[in-house]
């Protein structure tokens, strides 16, 4: 109980920023958690992008299409602002596809600015010998 | 509450916090970790194994693994020389033959922010894909 008048609410007081530290504290710790994940899937839809036009992609359009339309799918609803880069030759006996994301987690937390994320793939698939 | 006192609750709680934030942020660190391999394992482990069927050979099967495991990793930004690569096939990839592919890679849980793995205890992440060898396909 507080004896002294000029401390009278100091507790409250003290409660209400460690309270405000805390909540920070755990958006912090989620937005960091997303930032992570959001970095995974986008590296695998890459990935996972440049593996379907490999082997779906009939011609250069299509599988740059392809590659899009998966990463679209897979990362599209986490990361904002997606721009995909597809390039596709054919050389040594491969057919390569390489593919670039780029995109942004929207702001979230504690930190009001958008986190960039960006991510490469390579996928190549021998040509058989006709 | 004494005069002396005021405020003690405060540090108390920023410096508690603190403490809680380093393990939480590293734990955060190695389960990012631990799914980012989870991902390029099976990514690897399914693009080996497709690639392994079509390719005729007990040779050429090994360079297709090789291939696929290095382009995964390399996607997930991982050192393609941490898995552990098994490949078995029943019937030395012959038409209708199946193949395993098992790959294994260590999550080091002890990293450092800048310097990453260091040495001590891993998590093992593995993957396996199981594939057959097309019975009309053709082969590269």
């Amino acid at each position: 109980m507080l004896t002294d008048p000029q401390q009278r609410g100091s507790s409250t007081v003290e409660a209400v920023f460690s309270i405000i530290f805390l909540v920070l504290l755990v958006l912090g710790a989620i937005e960091v958690s997303l930032a992570l994940y959001a970095r995974n899937v986008v590296m695998t839809s890459a990935h996972e992008g440049a593996r379907a036009a490999v082997e779906l992609g009939t011609d250069p359009a299509s599988a740059a299409a392809i590659a899009r339309s998966t990463i679209m799918r897979a990362a599209g609803g986490l990361v904002t602002d997606l721009e995909v880069t597809v390039l596709t030759e054919r050389s040594d006996g491969f057919r390569r596809v390489r593919v670039a994301v780029v995109g942004r987690i929207p702001p979230f937390g504690p930190v009001p600015v958008p986190i960039p994320l960006s991510a490469t793939a390579t996928a190549a698939q021998a040509v058989p010998v006709r | 509450m004494k005069r002396h006192e005021g405020g003690q609750a405060l540090m108390e709680t920023i410096l508690l916090s603190l403490i809680l934030l380093i393990p939480l942020i590293w734990t955060l660190g190695v389960l990012a970790d631990i799914h980012r391999v989870a991902l390029a394992a099976a990514a690897a482990a399914r693009d080996a194994g497709t690639e392994a069927v079509a390719a005729g050979t007990a040779p050429s099967a090994r360079r297709a693994v090789a291939r696929a495991i290095e382009s995964a990793f390399e996607s997930h930004r991982l050192d393609p020389d941490l898995a552990l690569v098994d490949i078995r096939s029943d019937g030395n990839l012959g038409r209708g033959t199946s193949l395993s592919v098992n790959i294994r890679v260590p999550v080091t849980i002890l990293q450092a922010p800048l310097l990453g793995r260091v040495a001590g205890p891993a998590i093992w992440v593995e993957a396996r894909h199981v594939a057959r060898v097309p019975l009309f396909g053709s082969r590269s």
